[in-house]
């Protein structure tokens, strides 16, 4: 059993810098998890306390359901991979693999089998004698993770392992992880500001901002409803738009109006805005909610092209709406489409979020 | 800083005018610096009538070696410089390595104030050390011995040669560290089985650097130093007599000198350029 619990996690860096603010997040044996967030949002810092390779403020850390707050980090049982690697430079990759189990005064034949198993499941075979500078990144990350396999540890920690490797090679570690989950099933915290890592790799999702986290949840759940407008924008890609309108709540109908935008809201949605009736709200809508071309009634608005992106598999579109809003729409690749063309985009229906300006929680039905 | 393309270098050139010129002005201060080693040479071969017109006599000797082989205080002054040469590298390693490394890798009052305190005496011109010392080494007892000689040199090498390590360290990603400890090391053990191994190009750099630095060292030689521990840059110096110059036997004593450090500055090159590298 290893499952992690952080409770009422706190880090503060002299008397100015709160880093972590009272983080609570149980994991669960065998769960990988992963922490995203933008830079300076106490993920990595979050992941350095449970490794002990930072000392924490007030709260606790239990490993196995044992406290490890004071436990120094050889003594916690957690193996880590670092976003540069951190291989022993003057060591062979062989070297680098028995470096934990030597430590571990374990025999040198075992050493071995674990070694031959990890370099197997990594395609490490050829590259068992040569140093890490004679490797690639890829390679250097591959051996990374053996250097964890061999150990057999009840945590893997990963921090942003996969931000030095090229978008191509970033794809193929992304579901060399996942498999290796799925072959060797160990509680894994894995950190990311990377949010297409944290919702492909993570079973849950942590979404972290100034020290607190935000949400936690299946990836369905922090993109379909997130905990607030942060989290909406912060997950998806491209980013939620977001665009100010006012609630107009009507005996027939309930509908927000915006700069050159009218929209009718279902009826669920209707009865939580009727309270915001005459008051302003953010709406949120995604990319790739919005289509081209027909619509259901009341759903529909103008816009000017601005921007044309054509991906191959798809087009992504920047317009204007009305004066300043600037939305972005993802329509089929085929699409015959220029800059400055005015064209109807069509929300597709339940598929609207609102936020409360003020507080940045969504108002839902 | 933008880097000077090199086409935009005197433009008006032809490239092969370029190459030519530049060649030639390596070759002019190559011959600069070469040219005082290449007259001690040829000085150090000249018999003593012919020193001062080395670039048109004709006659050589090896006389000037044998002579001052054969006294007993300048060989002395050999063995008492490398020994003090070699032990002040060894000593001041030892600090010089945790230190820098201290000066890296940690914030705490403690760092701050050792970086304050170096930083200090850093800044206090050498020779304001000397006097002080003097005093100090009388007073201790240890004026002209090796301790005397030795202490000074390493207090002054772990003052200069921290802040190279310290630069050294912080080029060296600590996430091996971090990575050492998670494999079962103490924070020590991470220092010594992979901060300092992968530390090595730099620590040679540094050896060769201060081993140098020691055995071309006067003033300390000359003031903490009196007949019992004859050091090498200073009985070169006492070739000026109220007779007059040796300065046959001094180039021969300063062309013996410059072989050590040759040798060193040789073979510990690559150490030198791999360490600064890093």
């Amino acid at each position: 059993m290893a499952a992690i619990s952080l409770s009422k996690l706190n880090k503060h860096y002299g008397s100015l810098f709160h880093a972590v603010k009272d983080v609570d997040l149980e994991i669960a044996d065998k769960e990988f998890v992963a922490l995203v967030g933008p830079s300076g949002c106490g993920k990595s810092t979050t992941l350095r306390m449970i490794a002990g390779l930072e000392d924490i403020t007030s709260g606790d850390i239990r490993i196995g359901g044992k406290v490890v707050n004071h436990l120094p980090p050889r003594d916690r049982d957690v193996a880590m991979v670092f976003q540069n690697y951190a291989l022993y430079q003057h060591m062979s990759v062989y070297d680098n693999l028995a470096f934990g189990l030597r430590n571990k005064k374990t025999a040198e034949a075992e050493i071995k089998v674990a070694i031959e198993r990890a370099a197997g499941m990594l395609g490490l075979h050829e590259l068992l004698q040569r140093k890490p500078k004679q490797l690639s990144g890829g390679q250097q990350q591959r051996v990374a993770l053996g250097r964890c396999i061999v150990r057999n540890p009840q945590v893997f920690l990963f921090d942003e392992p996969l931000s030095n490797l090229d978008a191509k090679l970033r794809a193929q570690m992304r579901i060399e992880i996942k498999r290796l989950h799925a072959e060797i099933p160990t509680t894994s915290v894995f950190v990311t500001h990377d949010q297409v890592e944290a919702m492909t790799l993570g079973d849950r999702v942590v979404i972290m901002r100034d020290g607190r986290v935000q949400q936690i949840g299946t990836p369905l759940q922090v993109y379909g409803k997130p905990a607030n407008k942060f989290v909406a924008g912060f997950i998806g890609a491209p980013a939620m738009n977001f665009i100010d309108v006012t609630v107009r709540s009507e005996t027939a109908a309930t509908s927000v109006e915006g700069e050159a935008l009218r929209l009718t809201v279902g009826a669920s949605q209707a009865r939580a805005l009727a309270a915001h009736n005459g008051r302003r709200v953010i709406l949120g809508v995604r990319p790739e909610h919005l289509v081209l071309g027909d619509g259901a009634p009341g759903l529909g608005f103008d816009a000017r092209v601005e921007v044309v992106e054509q991906l191959g598999s798809e087009i992504l579109l920047e317009t204007r709406v009305g004066g300043a809003s600037v939305t972005a729409a993802r329509v089929p690749a085929e699409t015959v489409i220029a800059r400055d063309d005015q064209v109807r985009l069509w929300a597709q229906a339940g598929r609207l979020h609102f936020f409360d300006p003020e507080t940045e929680l969504p108002i839902s039905g | 800083m933008a880097m000077v393309h090199r086409s935009e270098f005197l433009p008006w050139l032809p490239p092969m005018g370029r190459k030519t010129l530049f060649a030639l002005a390596l070759a002019f201060i190559c011959f600069a610096f070469a040219f005082p080693v290449l007259w001690l040479i040829l000085t150090s071969l000249r018999p003593e009538s012919g020193v001062y017109y080395v670039h048109r006599g004709t006659e050589f000797t090896l006389g000037n070696f044998a002579e001052v082989l054969r006294e007993e205080r300048i060989v002395e002054a050999f063995v008492n410089s490398a020994l003090i040469a070699t032990l002040a590298t060894v000593f001041s390693l030892l600090v010089t390595v945790s230190s820098g490394y201290m000066l890296s890798r940690f914030t705490g009052p403690a760092s701050r104030l050792w970086f304050g305190t170096i930083y200090v005496f850093r800044c206090v011109p050498y020779i304001s050390w000397v006097l002080p010392l003097y005093f100090v080494t009388q007073s201790w007892g240890i004026y002209d011995t090796y301790t005397g000689l030795l202490l000074p040199h390493v207090a002054v090498h772990i003052c200069f040669f921290s802040w190279l390590m310290k630069g050294f360290f912080d080029g060296i990603d600590p996430s091996m560290e971090y990575a050492a400890m998670i494999d079962g090391c103490t924070r020590w053990g991470a220092f010594i089985r992979v901060a300092v191994p992968s530390a090595l190009p730099a620590i040679s750099a540094l050896a060769v650097l201060c081993w140098l630095f020691t055995w071309n060292e006067f003033l300390f030689a000359l003031i903490l130093t009196g007949n019992r521990v004859p050091m090498i840059t200073v009985v070169m110096a006492q070739f000026v007599t109220e007779m007059g110059l040796r300065w046959n036997l001094m180039a021969a004593t300063a062309v013996m000198a410059l072989v050590p450090a040759f040798l060193i500055a040789l073979f510990g090159q690559k150490y030198v350029i791999r360490g600064l590298r890093i």
